[in-house]
């Protein structure tokens, strides 16, 4: 798990994300507005990995 | 080595798909697809940049910087920006079921409690009962009686009981109004976060009664009323029977609209899939966008549809028409009739007086059938004509294909000619004028023999017997 390997990975990720918060929201069981702070969650995790990926290397 | 993403190239074959489904089946509804699947895409677009991304890691090759680049970004902002108004626009709401989603033994969403409500109050023989906008389903009997009597049960979804107690108590199910007025409150909204309430209502009303309905999301059954009938709802299927007076239908969304044996005017407005209309007796109007299979039958004034892609106006209608998916089927027409669609197979037997026909896309079959035969004037753009035509028939016919075969086998006075790509059949016997015109196509004029059987379209819409007294569907939210 390189640095470089979890900076590209971080976008299709973010955006797998979105879109499968998007779909909860239009089915009807969770509206956007309630679920968005997941992707700062995720976004935090990415940022996280990146750190202790850098540290050890 | 420069790495090319494949996402733009499916992109484009996914649109070109799109474009080339659109033009082929031009009633799918697929805006109303994409309203409602838009995020799929997202989806589906980090899941292959993360396959590929995958892939390139596992073979060893150099990494891009960063997953998605900027101008993907802005692309997905745009999509976003399009899916979201879209959605909005279409008015979609709750559909999904919010009850049954369960993990692990936990009911997610909370359970559903239930509490029966009732009412009754004493009316005129034809007072006007509204019905305020509601979540949930009611059917409406009109019975010989002097009062409006609602029984049912209001389903409330919380996660305690006390909760659902005091949704309840704020939601006090209550009938207002004098002898002649009477309006039927729900209260739903006086609850915040009103989806969790639905009704479940069985109305009987004197005869006489005019109704007026509002709905957000739910079922109408309307049986056996003289007066007058309005329904306005956001997302609603209607079914109307035995109604005296004037039908008034308004739905933002339905699956289904059907009426059987309407003495008034009948007037349909919105979008929605079927729409089944049997035995009306007064001037049908519908205007709107309809994606499911349209039938009607036995409408005795003028009929007019107003589709999206379909303009239909028909002066008296004693058979039936269907039209589904690329097909219009009709039988027993009385004219002037009036028909212009983008793409469909138009067939159509036994009709008088005239018949104006234009179709963009699509093969026409005529068999006009009765004596003395209708004046037509028929334009295809791409698709074969044929007309069959009475042995005795009186007419004046001129039949050009631009760029195909002419073919009859009438005889006198009939006679083809061939011209470049093209042909034409003429001849005239003194009689009504019929003017057929194709750009690519073949064009055919056939005597009519005894094996020709009028186009019945398929019956599967409302049989003539009482509708089965079925229970009330449970609306799903």
């Amino acid at each position: 798990m390189t640095p470089g390997f979890l900076c590209a990975v971080r976008g299709p990720v973010m955006l797998i994300t979105l879109g499968v918060l998007l779909s909860i929201d239009h089915f009807g069981t969770v509206s956007f507005g309630r679920t968005w702070p997941v992707l700062l969650i995720v976004f935090g995790i990415f940022k996280l990995m990146e750190r202790s990926g850098a540290r050890t290397s | 080595m420069k790495r090319a993403s494949v996402v733009a190239p499916l992109l484009l074959i996914g649109i070109g798909l799109l474009f080339l489904a659109r033009n082929m089946y031009p009633d799918l509804a697929l805006v109303d697809y994409f309203a409602r699947y838009w995020p799929t895409l997202l989806i589906l677009w980090g899941v292959l940049r993360l396959a590929e991304i995958l892939f390139w890691a596992a073979t060893e090759r150099e990494l891009p910087a960063r997953g998605m680049s900027g101008g993907e970004w802005i692309l997905i902002v745009f999509l976003c920006m399009i899916g979201l108004s879209v959605h909005t626009v279409r008015g979609f709401e709750s559909w999904w079921p919010r009850s049954g989603i369960t993990m692990g033994g936990i009911d997610m969403f909370g359970e559903s409690f239930e509490y029966p409500i009732a009412g009754e109050t004493q009316t005129t023989k034809a007072p006007r009962v509204i019905i305020e906008s509601f979540r949930g389903n009611a059917r409406i009997t009109g019975i010989d009686s002097s009062s409006v009597k609602v029984t049912g049960h209001k389903s409330i979804r919380s996660l305690e009981q006390s909760g659902a107690d005091n949704a309840n108590k704020d939601s006090q199910f209550e009938i207002t109004g004098d002898t002649n007025q009477i309006t039927i409150h729900t209260n739903q909204d006086h609850v915040s976060g009103s989806q969790r309430i639905t009704e479940e209502m069985e109305i009987t009303v004197p005869k006489g009664a005019t109704v007026e309905a509002h709905g957000r999301t739910g079922d109408f059954d309307v049986n056996d009323i003289s007066g007058n009938v309005e329904i306005v709802s956001d997302n609603a299927g209607v079914r109307l029977q035995n109604i005296g007076g004037e039908v008034k239908i308004d739905l933002r969304k339905s699956d289904i609209v059907r009426a059987v044996n309407v003495k008034g005017p009948l007037d349909l407005k919105g979008r929605g899939a079927d729409i089944e209309l049997q035995d009306i007796d007064g001037q049908v109007t519908i205007a709107g966008t309809y994606s499911g299979v349209i039938q009607f039958r036995n409408i005795s004034k003028p009929l007019r549809f107003n589709g999206q892609q379909t303009d239909l106006n028909i002066e008296k209608l004693p058979g039936q028409v269907r039209m589904a998916l690329g097909d219009f089927t009709a039988t027993n027409l009385i004219g002037p009739i009036r028909l212009t669609t983008r793409s469909r197979d138009v067939h159509i037997s036994d009709f008088t007086n005239s018949l104006e026909l234009t179709v963009e896309r699509g093969d026409i079959e005529l068999r006009p059938g009765k004596l003395p035969v209708a004046k037509m004037d028929v334009h295809a753009h791409f698709g074969d004509v044929e007309v069959s035509l009475p042995p005795a028939a009186k007419f004046d016919l001129t039949g050009i294909t631009a760029r195909g075969e002419t073919y009859t086998d009438f005889g006198a006075p009939l006679h083809t000619e061939r011209n470049g790509n093209g042909g034409s059949i003429r001849g005239s016997s003194g009689g009504p004028v019929i003017n057929l015109q194709t750009e690519h196509g073949k064009m055919t004029v056939r005597k009519a023999t005894a094996d020709d059987k009028p186009f019945a379209p398929e019956v599967d819409g409302p049989s003539t017997s009482a509708a089965p007294a079925k229970p009330l569907q449970k609306v799903e939210q």
